[in-house]
């Protein structure tokens, strides 16, 4: 119990911090497009595809999918910054609002399609 | 970006990822249907409270870590809390088997979560 807490603790910290750091790397776009947040949240959904797949063939253990897959990743995607910054822009102008609506589409689409693949790619050759 | 950032974002993703580990136990212990609760539920009230916290502090949308709380309860806290990637995880194992409640999952997941973040904002603003 205390050893998960304190891993997934470690994880969610990690995960945030290397989430902002990944933000500041990417570049703003003109029309306010949060691109920053999309890459976050693509990178976590990749990686957590590819972790869940490697837990379920037992090539990582339940103490590493707690730290990273519940902690790390969960840390660096956010869910609520995606509606906020959305919701923000929807109520700015009807172009923002286009671009908003693009932005959750585009997200939802990208992100099944980036979990899928991971979990391709975590299944190894033979299945 | 300081380093006194970094370690507000760090506690603050810390802290929301255990409750969000502890929601999804607590919740796993006690349904047992088809639908990811667990996950719904806090996407849905971190978007709230996003909303609330914001409007209230009155931060702009872009601010990640101009203070203290911006830092350790916005960015780190509720981004550690509510989380993207799981909700995608369970709309993809849904779907292997119930495709309809996945894509269905998807989209209350996010016109909740932006209704409750529009909420959130409005009932911040109402309270002045």
């Amino acid at each position: 119990m205390i050893n998960s807490i304190i891993l997934v603790f470690i994880g969610g910290a990690i995960g945030a911090i290397v989430r902002e750091l990944l933000m500041l790397g990417t570049p703003h776009l003109s029309d306010n497009f949060p691109l920053d947040i999309l890459v976050a949240n693509i990178a976590a959904a990749f990686l957590l595809g590819l972790v869940t797949a490697l837990h379920t063939r037992r090539v990582i253990s339940d103490d590493t999918n707690l730290l990273v897959g519940t902690g790390v990743m969960g840390g660096l995607s956010t869910f609520s910054s995606f509606v906020y910054g959305a919701v923000v822009l929807m109520g700015a102008s009807t172009q923002s609002a286009v671009v908003a609506t693009i932005y959750v589409g585009v997200s939802l689409v990208i992100g099944y399609g980036a979990v899928t693949l991971g979990m391709k790619c975590g299944k190894g050759r033979q299945s | 970006m300081m380093a006194l950032d970094f370690a507000w974002v760090g506690l603050g993703g810390g802290l929301g990822s255990v409750l969000r580990w502890a929601i999804g136990r607590m919740v796993g212990e006690r349904y047992h249907g088809g639908f990811p609760l667990a996950t719904f539920l806090i996407n849905v009230s971190g978007a709230f409270v996003i909303g609330y916290l914001s409007v209230l502090i009155g931060v702009d949308w872009r601010d990640r870590y101009s203070t203290a709380i911006i830092a350790a309860v916005l960015t780190g806290g509720l981004g550690g809390y509510t989380t993207f990637s799981s909700m995608q995880l369970d709309a993809v194992k849904l779907a292997a088997t119930a495709p309809r409640r996945a894509l269905f999952y998807l989209l209350l997941s996010v016109g909740l979560g932006l209704a409750a973040a529009a909420l959130g904002a409005e009932l911040a603003s109402w309270q002045g």
